[in-house]
């Protein structure tokens, strides 16, 4: 009978193999910090350079002799991207390696997985690159210990609506095309950005809109498709390689001679310096710049990173994710422990120094959990450093007032 | 969907231009990977999952060759001669070891070195996306042909791709090699027992798949963003090619990528949302009217 | 199979399942249970596809269609229907084989590396419905807002413990039935077909109509599968109907041995521990596993435990060749 000899194995195999990883390990003296991200694939990206910019972090704390006098030992480890791996990821952080918080730098699909494990454990998260405005602005996805130290999709829509919208009046811009990756974030980014660019310029015509595929190897139909349409302006939320293809296969065209472009995702260094035939004159968002806001803090980090990460450049991952390991550390700190109420009940409101801020420092908004009072602007881009310029600083004011009325028509407050 | 955008496109002679070429360039990169994919199914049986590492491989290569000599032509040629080496280790080492395995068996052997090479790139080369750019000599503007939008270098690419296709026919077609590997794609016990060696045989079809993809790869390259993991997707559409186009017909898989690349730049602008799935759709279509695509022989 | 041995197989089934239970109290930590729980799930899904694979001959490339199927079904019908649990899992196996019926009617008539690219086909065309009607399924973004009611007969599903000895008893229920079907009648047509289709043709035995049972069969035991994920995961994510989820039962099989029932079973473990062991160790995750598959693939050129059987029994795996 050989399913008898199968059976037998199946129990060697069970007794002998599992049990290894999940042998309960003491918990030691040093503060163990869980990190998630993805490692691996196509965006790796988003961990390497999240990682670049929070390990020198924990390298500084820790020479300065620790976190309540205990030394910081990251724990990282890979999701894929997966929001089931994710779960699980964060689950046995805490649980099996004995994590006492969680810096959680996935993508969006990832780090709402993540919150609802976090609201089944209770200890202190930080979400380092999630955007989507619903993580925090919906209450009903809200935790008490959970909280997002990155930019922000409706700040930067409204923001990007603002300056686009001067920029539309300046130039008269009213026909509008849209070219956007496929899928939730795409989609979301698109709609809201054309929400604000109508609040302050209403008599803008949509008059075509591309939806490609993630990671789709080649643009060209979509932008013969554009260049048919023959728009005045056209704005893309595409990013990364997506955005860098779209841009050779768009000067194949002669794409942007042919219309004012507008494209959030472009401000971001790797981006910037791997696009060769950058076209001058595109809008964009500074993602992370080093000379934005034109600080010699800023400076300092940007000379810093380069340095500790083998002459890599920081991203914008890189930025919010340093600024997550910065408000752990004053929130442990001021609260004297690592538990997840007390910890979070230091975090709601905090306002520390930072080089990302154009007034030198950000907060923690209490009411909602998010960061407020970061560097955001809109500038030109140029071919050579420092690549963007003119960056025009948003309003926080402004961004208030209308994200107020943003929560209020989605039913949040 | 958009019905009214689609007869308004397919009505003015500058869409019609501008969408056609569009598609052929689309159509015609993916022929030269499809191309190789269809030759060793026809001639070996073997179904070569990993054939869209051998284009990443080949974008990497031709990527580095440009940034090191500053020649575009050189980086194209690198990329098709390393694939074709790659290809041959491949054959020999790997694949030869389960000719006659279950399908499975093959699958996770691909899976294996698609898994082992996504990884050496991005240890290699980075995480990061790296872009070629165009180079220097084809820095030119577009042109306009019946107030249709025309890229020279697009031009360029269709005419290169016709040529390597063009080449391939007359190869197999003619000379003595060819004939032989198309005996071999009917019957490889009779080209053995011939006393043709069909080791060295299976070795040059991997090597000359392994080169198509390469070269696709290069040429793609100051347009396309190269990443760890790039030839996942031009796996699954040259998939869909050599499947419509019945496996083991290159002849097929010539009409069925330029049918598919006319399909995405006319799609886009009728089912702005749906292209993707309609590829799926004529798929399985075509698979359930006839099993073996639009050119295959019956194979049972 | 006499009945003695399937009451010998029911016998082992609950001691497992006890000894199971019992686990928790001697090693603490929930780690083990999500194991457990990710594997009931996944083997449940490789023994469901092995049986195509294994017993009937038939190389199914989009097996995971019915897997994600599972977890949409089932998260559905709980957050927006006011079924109980029972009925909405009653219904979910429902939906999976009347979707099977359909999908294995196209699919069947082909033939080999055909079959297997149709079904994959089908599986990229579910997964493109699933993305594209956001309204539904919300999109690549997930089902999220967790599924309500799991409580079943004043047993809390929410709670860890609980869904870890379900999962457990889910996965040796769904294994004896499996077990029973290969050993009828109907198990000895499968393998016969799989042998020589014509023979068994020949023989009385209606070919298409075994194959498309079959192949309802596998997708119902799959979606029972993707049910234990979706009370794991809280909801259902579109990475559960896509390709690369057919990819881990095809590994899963392969590794562990098309030509023994317990074959997938282990080969899931192996694929998990590998999944989570590694990732824990190294972040080129690929490399590690691609040399490691590579190692056995061309070393034991078969399956862990039908590499096992013949050094330990001699006796010639059946499977497929």
């Amino acid at each position: 009978m050989r399913d008898r000899v199968g059976r037998r194995t199946v129990l060697v195999a069970s007794a002998g193999l599992l049990a290894t990883p999940w042998i309960a390990r003491a918990q030691s003296n040093p503060i163990k910090i869980g990190i998630q991200s993805i490692f691996s694939g196509p965006i790796a990206l988003l961990g390497t350079s999240s990682r670049g910019g929070i390990q020198p972090e924990i390298d500084r704390i820790n020479a300065a002799g620790g976190l309540l006098g205990r030394q910081i030992q990251p724990v990282y480890r890979d999701s894929k991207g997966q929001p089931q791996e994710a779960a699980r990821v964060a689950r046995e952080l805490v649980n099996t390696d004995g994590c006492e918080i969680l810096l959680d730098a996935e993508a969006s699909s990832g780090a709402f997985a993540v919150q609802e494990v976090v609201r089944d454990l209770g200890v202190l998260c930080v979400h380092s690159n999630s955007e989507t405005s619903s993580l925090t602005a919906d209450p009903k996805l809200r935790v008490a210990t959970a909280f997002r130290s990155t930019r922000q999709g409706v700040h930067d829509a409204i923001v990007g609506g603002a300056h686009s919208a001067k920029v539309a009046t300046e130039k008269k811009l009213s026909r509008w095309a849209t070219c956007s990756p496929d899928y939730a974030f795409g989609r979301d980014t698109t709609a809201q950005f054309l929400e604000f660019l109508k609040h302050f310029k209403p008599d803008i015509e949509v008059v075509s809109q591309s939806w490609p595929k993630l990671g789709q190897p080649d643009f060209t139909e979509v932008i013969t498709k554009i260049l048919q349409a023959r728009p005045q302006a056209l704005y893309s939320a595409l990013y990364a390689g997506d955005l860098s293809a779209f841009i050779n296969q768009g000067n194949v065209y002669a794409l942007f001679g042919a219309m004012q472009v507008f494209v959030p995702a472009m401000g971001d260094l790797p981006v910037l310096t791997a696009v060769k035939n950058l076209p001058p004159g595109i809008q964009s968002a500074a993602r992370y710049l080093p000379t934005f806001p034109d600080t010699p803090a800023n400076a300092a980090w940007y000379a810093q990173y380069r340095k500790a990460n083998g002459n890599d450049y920081p991203t914008n991952w890189s930025w919010e994710s340093a600024t997550a390991m910065r408000f752990i550390e004053a929130a442990v700190t001021t609260a004297g422990a690592t538990d997840g109420k007390k910890a979070a009940a230091a975090l709601e409101g905090l306002t520390i120094d930072s080089p990302f801020s154009t007034t030198g420092k950000v907060t923690m908004r209490a009411e909602d959990h998010t960061l407020i009072d970061y560097a955001i602007g809109w500038g030109t881009t140029v071919p050579q450093p420092p690549f963007v310029t003119g960056i025009e600083p948003g309003d926080w004011g402004q961004i208030f007032e209308l994200e107020t009325e943003w929560k209020k028509k989605n039913g949040y407050i | 969907m958009d019905l009214d955008a689609l007869l308004d496109c397919v009505t003015t002679s500058s869409c019609v231009v501008t969408q056609t070429v569009s598609g052929l360039i689309v159509g015609m990169l993916l022929f030269l990977v499809a191309a190789g994919l269809t030759l060793i199914f026809g001639v070996l049986k073997i179904v070569n999952f990993a054939h869209g590492t051998f284009y990443m491989l080949g974008a990497y290569l031709a990527y580095s060759v440009f940034v090191g000599t500053g020649s575009y032509v050189l980086g194209v040629l690198a990329g098709g001669a390393g694939m074709a080496v790659f290809g041959v280790v491949f054959e020999r080492f790997l694949i030869r070891r389960v000719y006659g395995a279950n399908v499975l068996m093959q699958l996770l052997i691909c899976y294996a070195v698609v898994l082992i090479c996504d990884d050496l790139v991005k240890i290699v080369w980075g995480p990061d996306f790296r872009a070629m750019g165009m180079p220097p000599e084809f820095q030119v503007p577009p042109f306009f042909i019946a107030g249709g939008v025309v890229p020279p270098f697009y031009l360029v690419l269709i005419a290169v791709t016709l040529l390597i296709g063009g080449a391939l026919g007359l190869g197999l077609g003619l000379t003595r090699v060819g004939k032989t590997i198309r005996a071999a794609a009917i019957n490889p016990d009779m080209v053995s027992a011939l006393g043709i060696n069909t080791t060295l045989l299976y070795s040059m079809v991997f090597a000359v798949g392994g080169m198509l993809a390469g070269l696709a790869g290069g040429l793609a390259a100051p347009v396309r963003s190269l990443t760890p993991g790039m030839g996942f997707s031009i796996l699954i559409e040259s998939f869909i090619v050599t499947v419509i186009g019945g496996m083991g017909s290159i002849a097929g898989a010539l009409i069925a990528a330029v049918v598919l690349g006319l399909i995405r730049s006319f799609g886009t602008i009728g089912f702005p949302l749906f292209t993707e799935g309609l590829m799926y759709i004529a798929m399985i279509i075509i698979l359930v009217v006839k099993p073996s695509g639009l050119f295959g022989k019956e194979i049972v | 199979m006499g009945r003695a041995h399937t009451l010998r197989d029911i016998a082992i089934g609950c001691l497992v399942v006890a000894v199971l239970a019992a686990i928790p109290w001697m090693l603490p930590g929930k780690a083990f249970q999500d194991f457990v729980i990710r594997c009931a799930s996944m083997a449940l899904f490789a023994t469901s596809l092995n049986l195509l694979v294994g017993y009937t001959g038939l190389s199914s490339f989009g097996h995971g269609l019915f897997y994600g199927l599972g977890t949409y079904s089932f998260a559905l019908l709980m957050q927006k229907t006011t079924v109980s649990l029972p009925l909405a899992f009653l219904l979910t196996l429902l939906i999976s084989a009347a979707t099977a019926v359909v999908v294995g009617a196209i699919c069947i008539r082909l033939r080999l590396i055909y079959f297997a690219f149709v079904t994959l086909a089908m599986q990229m065309l579910a997964h493109s419905v699933i993305i594209s009607w956001v309204g539904l399924t919300g999109g690549d973004q997930g089902l999220q807002g967790g599924i309500p009611r799991r409580v079943v007969a004043g047993i809390d599903l929410g709670n860890q413990y609980n869904l870890y000895v379900f999962s457990a008893a889910m996965l040796v229920i769904g294994l004896l039935l499996m077990r029973h079907i290969v050993a009828t009648t109907f198990g000895t047509s499968l393998r016969m077909i799989r042998d020589n289709e014509t023979r068994a043709a020949f023989l009385g035995i209606s070919v298409w109509r075994v194959k498309l049972t079959v192949f309802v069969l596998a997708a119902v035991f799959a979606s029972a599968g993707g049910m234990v994920m979706s009370l794991f995961v809280s909801g259902a994510y579109p990475e559960l109907i896509n390709w690369p989820i057919s990819g881990d039962a095809i590994f899963a099989i392969v590794m562990g041995g098309v030509g023994s029932f317990l074959g997938p079973t282990v080969g899931t473990m192996i694929l998990l521990l590998l999944n989570d062991v590694v990732t824990r160790q190294t972040e080129y995750y690929g490399l590690a596993l691609g040399i490691i598959i590579l190692l056995f693939a061309l070393g034991l050129r078969r399956g862990v435990l039908d590499f096992v059987t013949e050094r330990l029994g001699g006796r010639p795996a059946g499977g497929i060749h």
